[in-house]
């Protein structure tokens, strides 16, 4: 019993992880029409800024946390001012393939600045063991999940009954007739990227914290597409509850299947998810049937 | 001089060559292949042989996302399918290469069948999606049934022998690659012309509007994929005979990445633009240290550490540069130098 | 018409080839050397010690005069751990800079794959990393594997552990490749030697970061022994999740992840983590006179890299630029792999000696046991 509880409890907490950046994939999605392929990337370059912060201050949580989210956010800001506003008009396909392009550059200027070295990245006590009724988990661990449903509440909250979220979701349902009641689609799709960035800039802060920090934290990416193909590519708050699913999954695959499979599970499910759901678990039905 | 570019017929319109002068060049270029081994040796050779073996997979990606309009991550997926098929039917089952070679496009193009199923009903995104599952997934098949592809120890592969002929040097393989090189071209400018072919572009162009005119676009869709992915499944074996030994380590996922980059730089759409592209892409890490050695010790030693993550940053780059300045490649900056030419000094 | 324009382009990249001659890449003053090993990107932290060990050797034979006379240069290729990159510098090495030997062949997959050119050519080449038995198994002429199989390592691991643990239960996690599968060979053989109670048993897919599922059924099935078959990343997630959940098996590891960086990760709980390597640990007494010999070299920075790649690379060098030296009148490759298989063993301090025989391409080398301390973030001999 206590094997399942223990497998059960690391799966959510790497569940949580991909939920958000899953949840990020969802909202730049959601609000702009857009599949960004360098969420992983972005994520990977937040947790490096916090390591290369942390570095310098010793470590207070405090300035890490709000270096690091003033960061994501100019980041996302820039990246998306500079390089996706002006592919905006441009066919999905081009759109796709710059975001693959951001991807690649992130992933080598990663090396060149910092190292392809693993690095133990100890902030605060995000390193502390916990015993939680006899399952033991890092505290950044319980940090994520966390992280994961203020995110979930927070979003929640934000599409229900801030203006700027029914903004979003107006942009999302029909850009055109948005516009015309003038909502400004550019500072939705602003608004949408800041969020992301910072969504998974904290998912890869707190991987770091709880594993490494390596070169290869990108791959978090690939593995939250499952997560937001299982919830739904237009459902941000499905796409949280999709990460949950797959961390789950792997680790049950992983714990009485075998190791090999857990790594290709959550691509499977994709492929199954397609076949039956194709707008996932929570998504909208009108999504792009042919 | 011809003063325009005029096509009045449909004939004129889907004839492979359209003048005596375009027919010369083709003939030069041909002599131009068969001399090259005389030039090149070793090094040169087998760099012009990858470029070779690169075109041809990107003239097959071409007929999914230049035409169609369709991203394929799985790039790498079906060259390794076609590389194991073509290495296992002909070193474990000891088949004759040529059936080697039939295998290593059919294999890949059934298993395109299976991802495409599936994801071909929605929109293009999908099957990025999909087909970048794919390429995890057909890694670890490959792992799995390590009784069929003796695993991660890998295959060795012989070069050819064909109708008792060996295509053991390195100017025989260059050869045999140019073959398949030119058969890719042949059946790519046949396809692009056909009822197929425009059916393709038409659903690139306007899917709805395709639709309208009764093409079934999950058929026309299934098919580009599935013939692509033929052609894919060919270069994979070609590049395993060029690294003698076929493993997924050979396969890196980045020459998914590169070959949608050739597609980008070379011109979407063009079997002259994937060509160029190759070209462009698999001699730019040459052209990169050459410019790095001219320009000082200090620019060298970056690049002795860095090179691979140098080569990134380029990859990356040049994606996003030319879709966003030339979204039409290197064939519309030769295409627009064309024009220019002929009608110089009037724009149009 | 296409091809017109793509040889143009690869007319001005390829320069023209001469012929090849068996004693290329001697030049009045010079002798060239190569090699391809990966230098950026993680597996960097292999290739760059292995490549400094090279340096180290030729800086020492240059400031003796070189051999005859002759200044030794090594030009350095960097395939990233890419398999089509390995061949294509390796072409560029033997026929466009046209070096005189070959120092390294990359890891142990890329130096399979580039066998058959290798074989064609006839090129002398040291093969001191990733030494695996089908490279010297049949011994193909030109190619001089310096080292201990995986296996042989393994195998002698499992013993020591066997003896040492009597009755222990183990857990043995393997990556799903070609090392993963050399080391569960080497498990296999002492097993038919040994009393060993394997109780739980996985492979694991590369890349893979998140252990948990594997080490909870560590923890589930009791194991006392663990052997963490990963390279890197992979054994510091696993110890890691050993210790969040409270298990202290004897974890065992292998040498490829034998470098400070690994302990530095992992952190104190890396004390006590045994590991098997063919050359001494830097704390040792050889390994601190090889750090006093790569200082007097090497840069400061660069001696800040040295690791076990860089003593495998330094002996295996110096046994080829012995046999060169042997051949100063007459530097022809038949020379150099005559003298490569009659010179008597080199001994550097670092590993056993290296020497080969007529019918013998493998210099095979004793192992030794060794345990991690975290203070000194370093390996010492068990016993000691």
């Amino acid at each position: 019993m206590n094997y399942l509880a223990e497998l059960l409890a690391s799966g959510l907490a790497v569940g949580a992880v991909y939920g958000l950046i899953a949840m990020s994939f969802a909202i730049i999605y959601k609000s702009t029409g857009l599949l960004n392929f360098a969420q992983g990337e972005m994520g990977m370059i937040i947790a490096y800024v916090a390591w290369s912060i942390s570095t310098s201050v010793d470590g207070n949580p405090f300035i890490v946390a709000l270096g690091s989210i003033g960061f994501a956010v100019l980041f996302a800001l820039a990246v998306e001012r500079i390089v996706i506003r002006p592919m905006m008009s441009e066919p999905i396909l081009s759109q796709i393939m710059v975001t693959i392009g951001l991807s690649v550059i992130f992933r080598s200027a990663i090396i060149l600045i910092w190292d392809g070295l693993p690095h133990n990245m100890a902030i605060a006590s995000g390193n502390q063991l916990v015993d939680l009724g006899g399952v033991r988990v890092r505290a950044a661990q319980i940090a994520v999940l966390v992280a994961l449903f203020a995110a979930i509440a927070g979003m929640w909250a934000f599409f229900r009954y801030s203006r700027f979220g029914v903004a979003m979701r107006a942009v999302a349902s029909d850009d055109a007739t948005a516009q015309l009641m003038g909502v400004s689609s550019g500072k939705v799709q602003m608004a949408a990227w800041a969020a992301a960035a910072v969504l998974s800039g904290v998912a890869g802060v707190l991987f770091a914290i709880a594993y490494e920090l390596s070169p290869s934290l990108y791959a978090l990416g690939l593995k939250a597409f499952p997560a937001t193909i299982l919830g739904g590519l237009d459902a941000v708050i499905g796409s949280a509850v999709g990460g949950l699913i797959i961390g789950v999954t792997e680790n049950l695959v992983g714990g009485y299947i075998s190791s090999g499979l857990k790594e290709v599970a959550g691509f499977v499910i994709i492929i199954l998810i397609l076949m039956v759901r194709p707008y996932g678990l929570f998504g909208e039905k009108r999504i792009e049937r042919l | 001089m011809r003063s325009g570019y005029y096509k009045e017929t449909i004939v004129e319109h889907i004839n492979l060559t359209d003048s005596t002068l375009q027919r010369a060049w083709i003939g030069i270029g041909l002599l131009l292949v068969i001399a090259a081994p005389f030039h090149f040796e070793f090094y040169g050779l087998s760099l012009i042989t990858l470029m070779m073996i690169t075109a041809i997979g990107a003239m097959g990606l071409n007929v999914l996302t230049g035409w169609t309009g369709l991203i394929s991550l799985g790039q790498t997926a079906f060259m390794v399918l076609g590389a194991y098929a073509y290495a296992i039917s002909t070193e474990s089952w000891g088949w004759p290469p040529l059936l080697g070679f039939v295998l290593a496009g059919i294999v890949p193009a059934i298993a395109s069948v299976i991802v495409g199923v599936p994801s071909l009903r929605l929109t293009g995104l999908y099957l990025a999606i999909t087909t970048l599952a794919s390429a995890f997934i057909v890694n670890h098949l490959v792992l799995e049934f390590d009784g069929l592809t003796n695993g991660s120890s890998g295959i060795f592969v012989n070069r050819p022998v064909i109708f008792g002929y060996a295509f053991d040097t390195d100017a025989k393989f260059y050869y045999l690659t140019a073959g398949f090189g030119i058969l890719t071209i042949l059946a790519c400018l046949n396809l692009r012309r056909s009822r197929i072919g425009r059916a393709l572009i038409a659903i690139r162009d306007n899917d709805n509007a395709a639709r309208v005119m009764g093409i079934d676009l999950r058929a026309y869709k299934l098919y580009a994929f599935v013939a692509s992915s033929f052609i894919v499944g060919i270069s994979g074996a070609l590049y395993g005979i060029f690294l003698s030994f076929v493993t997924v380590d050979g396969f890196p996922f980045l020459l998914a990445i590169e070959a949608l980059a050739i597609l980008i730089v070379g011109g979407m759409g063009s079997i002259a633009g994937a060509i160029l592209g190759a070209v462009f892409l698999v001699g730019l890490p040459e052209v990169t240290s050459f410019v790095f050695s001219w320009m000082g010790s200090s620019a060298q030693s970056l690049l002795s550490t860095s090179a691979h993550e140098i080569k990134g940053l380029l990859y990356g780059l040049i994606i996003i540069l030319f879709l966003r300045l030339q979204p039409h490649g290197l064939m519309g900056l030769w295409q627009d130098a064309r024009r220019t030419w002929t009608l110089w000094p009037l724009k149009y | 018409m296409n091809y017109v324009k793509g040889l143009a382009a690869a007319a001005l990249l390829a320069l023209p080839a001469g012929m090849a001659t068996a004693d290329q890449g001697v030049t009045d003053t010079e002798i060239l050397l190569g090699e391809v090993e990966p230098l950026t990107g993680p597996p960097g932290l292999l290739g760059v010690a292995h490549n400094l060990g090279v340096r180290l050797a030729l800086a020492e034979v240059n400031a003796k005069g070189g051999i005859g006379g002759r200044q030794l240069r090594l030009i350095a290729e960097d395939d990233g751990y890419v398999t089509s990159r390995t061949i294509q510098s390796l072409r560029k090495l033997i026929g466009v800079d046209k070096v005189f030997a070959l120092t390294s062949l990359s890891g142990s997959g890329q130096a399979l794959a580039s066998m058959p050119i290798i074989k064609q050519s006839g090129i002398p080449a040291m093969v001191p990393i990733g030494p695996l038995p089908p490279l010297y198994e049949p011994p193909s002429d030109n190619i001089f594997v310096v080292g201990q199989s995986y296996t042989e390592g393994m195998h002698q691991l499992a013993l020591y552990l066997a003896k040492e643990y009597p009755g222990a239960k183990w857990g043995i996690i393997l990556q799903d490749d070609d090392y993963g599968k050399s080391l569960g060979e080497g498990i296999e053989q002492a097993r038919e030697e040994a009393d060993i109670n394997v109780v739980f048993e996985t492979e694991y897919a590369r890349g893979q970061k998140d252990f948990a599922s594997e080490m909870l059924r560590v923890k589930d099935a009791g194991v006392e022994v663990l052997i963490a078959g990963g390279i890197i990343s992979e054994n510091i997630a696993m110890v890691k999740e050993a210790e969040k959940l409270g298990i202290t098996p004897v974890i065992a590891t292998f040498w490829p992840g034998r470098v400070p960086e690994v302990l530095k990760a992992i952190g104190p709980a890396s004390d006590g983590i045994y590991g098997v390597d063919y050359v001494a640990p830097i704390q040792s007494e050889a390994g601190q006179a090889f750090l006093e010999l790569a200082r007097k070299y090497l840069t400061e920075d660069e001696v800040a890299r040295v690791n076990r790649y860089t003593m495998t690379g330094y002996s295996s060098t110096r046994a080829l630029i012995e046999a060169m030296k042997g051949c100063a009148d007459d530097l022809t490759w038949a020379c150099t792999i005559e003298k490569l298989e009659t010179n008597p063993p080199i001994d550097t301090g670092v590993m056993d000696p290296i020497g080969f025989g007529p019918d013998n391409r493998f210099s095979n080398s004793g192992v030794t046991i060794m345990r991690a301390d975290y203070e000194t973030l370093s390996f010492a001999p068990v016993g000691e």
